[in-house]
């Protein structure tokens, strides 16, 4: 199961590898490898055994979650740092797979941001080679040049300094490519059932209404509803990181509303909030009312 | 064609299809082992002594339980033993069980019933007939078919359910295609004793020649005949209620609760026979299936004979077996195939030993609710049962399950949902019983102390009474005293007078 939402992950990959070049690669290897590593050295400390937990595959997914959500050029121990606590903090000291209450991977993104501002929100403006990505990832170029930041956090800038959409260039044909292909991934796991269609559809929906609200109120500071849709990481967060089964709501009403509410959430931090994007801590925040929703929204039991 | 169907359920093909479902007649045994204990109830106590001759359908052992049906000897011989055996059960239970040797003979008892002209029966006369034959549901449940009938008012429908409980099992399709006419003539004598308006026999989509042959027979149009889709647990009456009438039994509740009386085919059957002519049951059909066997298929035999007796018919194959009573889903492993067939062997499952996969963690997917067909969340209960939190577990409706195996079924990590389940109900009857004897102890207790103290008080009340009493004889006393001692004074007084004088 875990294995088939790795396999859906690929199409995404690949897009932001034509993006953003042979970082992405780099950091999801550097991820993967921490990840097995530190799993196994704390299901030995645990005394539980090694290879059922590794061959699940659930430690390579969080570690690939991780991994394509901070910058490919970031420096190698930030996602070194970031996958040691997703796994340890995340999931490990609750007892491991099925009983983390928060989305490691989430976690470990939310820790690495506050921590490392820079490197997180500083972004790769070109297709980088294999060398260069290297260089950059093992710190022995200056990054500058290369990079950028991405549009939302572009925008939020722009805005802050008292521009207004209208004169902003709002589209990004690289986000806009990667979240189109993480949502055809997407698709791919609904179709083969490994998830069901709530959580995403309400996630959606959820952006889809605030920023519409928000775009009624003013079209001159508030974001159009398809740029919320097409920038950042919505579609990755609809179908892979809300859709996370072990921390997220488990009824089928649940998962509306933790879907919605999740949607509503990432548009109001993306909007208010002081980061230029808004899963991660959506995530978060969603994980921690789960038993609330699960307790509410059980389903009417056959004769009551 | 159908109102609606209940949610969840699951589609599992027959994992050993044969092409023609038919009934193969197997040869008397030589022996048969009756076990004394049913399903319910109390255990039955033989009336027939070791060396005892006995005839077929001749009752060997009663009791006084009105639940409980008599046992009937299934071939004719000789008691050769009365002791304990293991007897098909989940705990590998024993039982007391009588053995009766055939002298091949096969002689009958004497039997009569109402005949095939039963309309002039009163009701009460054909359930006495139907406990006498011991007849009990053979859908697998055993639940005595005479407590289902008595004290009916207002059925206004009558189910007779010919759904293969679980997929593999072939006995009812088997019944519904060789006996249409027996099945068709007893839903008209159950419809006699329910008084109900309409009868609707429901057959699965997948049975066609059953359902054939059923019509062929069935010329009376209070009795209708509808397929409803082949979906695993559509054989739980409940669920097969609310998928051909659209109304759901209150949790907790009856089918009758609702008007609504649910038979097997195969009851219905038998309780053909025993209406007609009083012949008490003594055989059944079942089905002997599964990856250990070449040739699956249905035999009518005698009750009491082993498992082998049948199974050495179906070329099994020399693998190691691992058997099973009733279906895939909802059977119990038996330990070999010297246990002897019940009235509750449907069927009878001869699989290979395979590994089991191993059990993961639960990751909460959901998959379990979406199959429970009575819309559980195992994946939360499984948190619950699992801590033994069986409070909280009831909160969740935990006595709702009906143990069907679907979660299991479908768990992406194996997980055995439906054992916990079982664990968790067996550990709060348990708690509640404790529960039950603590609050009756400390009552006593109580009580106790009440009775100790009231005694404490009468005794007081009884002394300072009695002391009371003791002072007021004494007051009397005190006057009496006076009056002596005046009457002496006066004496004396009279006395000195005369002195005086």
């Amino acid at each position: 199961m875990m294995r088939q939402v790795i396999y859906a992950l690929t199409l995404g990959v690949v897009a932001a590898y034509y993006f953003f070049g042979w970082g992405v690669v780099v950091q999801i290897a550097l991820a993967v490898v921490t990840a097995i590593a530190v799993e196994s050295a704390f299901l030995s400390i645990r005394n539980r055994p090694i290879k059922p937990s590794i061959s699940d595959g659930s430690a390579a997914l969080s570690a690939i979650l991780l991994a394509i959500s901070i910058p490919s050029i970031a420096p190698w121990w930030v996602v070194v740092v970031g996958v040691a606590f997703a796994i340890i903090f995340g999931k490990q000291l609750y007892g491991g797979l099925g009983n983390n209450p928060f989305n490691p991977a989430m976690l470990g993104y939310a820790f690495l941001l506050v921590s490392y501002p820079l490197q997180m929100t500083t972004w790769a403006s070109e297709f980088l080679s294999f060398s260069q990505s290297l260089d950059v990832i093992f710190n022995l170029t200056s990054v500058d040049s290369l990079s950028g930041a991405t549009r939302l956090d572009d925008v939020k800038t722009q805005l802050a300094l008292g521009g207004f959409i209208s004169n902003l260039e709002l589209h990004s044909t690289s986000q806009a490519w990667i979240n189109l292909s993480f949502l055809l991934g997407g698709l791919y796991l609904l179709f083969r059932r490994i998830i069901t269609w709530h959580i995403p559809a309400a996630f959606i929906a959820g952006i889809v209404v605030i920023s519409s609200v928000l775009y009624f109120i003013d079209d001159q500071i508030y974001l159009p509803m398809q740029n919320h849709l097409m920038l950042g990481a919505t579609m990755l967060g609809a179908f892979f990181i809300a859709t996370d089964p072990v921390s997220g709501s488990t009824t089928p009403k649940g998962r509306l509303i933790y879907g919605f509410l999740m949607g509503v959430l990432v548009v109001v931090i993306r909007v208010f909030g002081g980061y230029p994007d808004g899963v991660a801590f959506a995530v978060l925040l969603m994980n921690m009312i789960v038993p609330l929703i699960d307790y509410y929204t059980q389903p009417k039991v056959f004769g009551k | 064609m159908l109102s609606q169907s209940f949610s969840g359920g699951i589609v599992i093909p027959n994992p050993h299809p044969v092409e023609i479902v038919e009934i193969i007649l197997a040869p008397l045994p030589d022996k048969v082992v009756l076990p004394l204990q049913q399903r319910i109830g109390d255990e039955a106590i033989p009336c027939v002594k070791v060396g005892d001759k006995v005839l077929t359908g001749q009752v060997i052992a009663k009791t006084e339980d009105h639940f409980c049906v008599p046992i009937h000897a299934s071939i004719s011989g000789k008691v050769v033993t009365i002791d304990e055996r293991t007897i098909p059960h989940k705990s590998g239970l024993k039982s007391k069980c009588i053995t009766i040797e055939s002298d091949g003979k096969d002689q009958w008892v004497e039997h009569k019933g109402c005949g095939t002209d039963f309309l002039h029966c009163d009701q009460s006369t054909m359930i006495e007939y139907i406990q006498a034959s011991g007849i009990v549901g053979l859908g697998g449940a055993g639940f005595p078919a005479h407590a289902k009938l008595e004290g009916i008012q207002d059925c206004h429908t009558l189910i007779i359910n010919g759904t293969e409980c679980e997929p593999g099992i072939m006995c009812d399709d088997a019944l519904m295609q060789s006996h249409p006419r027996e099945v068709i003539r007893g839903v008209e004598i159950l419809l006699h004793i329910c008084g109900a308006q309409r009868a609707i026999i429901a057959v699965e989509d997948d049975k066609q020649e059953a359902l054939n042959s059923l019509l062929m027979y069935c010329h009376n149009d209070r009795i209708s005949i509808e397929q409803i889709p082949t979906k695993y647990t559509s054989g739980a009456e409940k669920l097969l209620i609310k998928a051909l009438l659209g109304i759901e039994a209150p949790s907790g509740g009856f089918a009758i609760d609702m008007g609504v009386v649910c038979q097997n085919v195969a009851t219905t059957k038998a309780i053909f026979d025993a209406v007609i002519d009083s012949r008490p049951l003594v055989s059944r059909i079942v089905t002997v299936t599964g990856s250990g066997v070449e040739s699956p298929n249905n035999f009518e035999v005698r009750l009491g004979a082993s498992f082998e007796h049948i199974v050495s018919m179906s070329n099994p194959n020399d693998n190691q077996h691992a058997v099973r009573m009733g279906g895939m889903m909802m059977g119990v492993d038996v330990k070999d195939t010297t246990v002897p067939i019940c009235k509750i062997t449907n069927c009878i499952f001869v699989n290979d030993v395979l590994e089991k996969p191993d059990t993961q963690e639960c990751i909460r997917c959901g998959k379990c609710n979406q199959a429970c067909p009575v819309d559980l969340l195992p994946q939360q209960l499984y948190w619950y049962a699992k801590s033994e939190n069986t409070d909280k577990a009831m909160d969740y409706n935990l006595a709702d399950c009906i143990e069907c195996r679907c979660c299991d079924y479908v768990c992406p990590s194996h997980i055995p949902l439906a054992e916990y389940f079982s664990f968790a109900k067996a550990l709060y009857r348990k708690s509640t019983e404790d529960q039950y004897r603590t609050d009756i102890a400390r009552e006593r207790f109580e009580f106790r102390e009440y009775r100790l103290e009231r005694n404490k008080q009468e005794r007081t009340e009884m002394m300072a009474a009695k002391k009371e009493e003791l002072k007021k004889k004494m007051a009397n006393d005190k006057s009496k005293k006076d009056k002596i001692a005046a009457a002496m004074a006066r004496v004396e007084k009279t006395k000195k007078k005369k002195d005086d004088a």
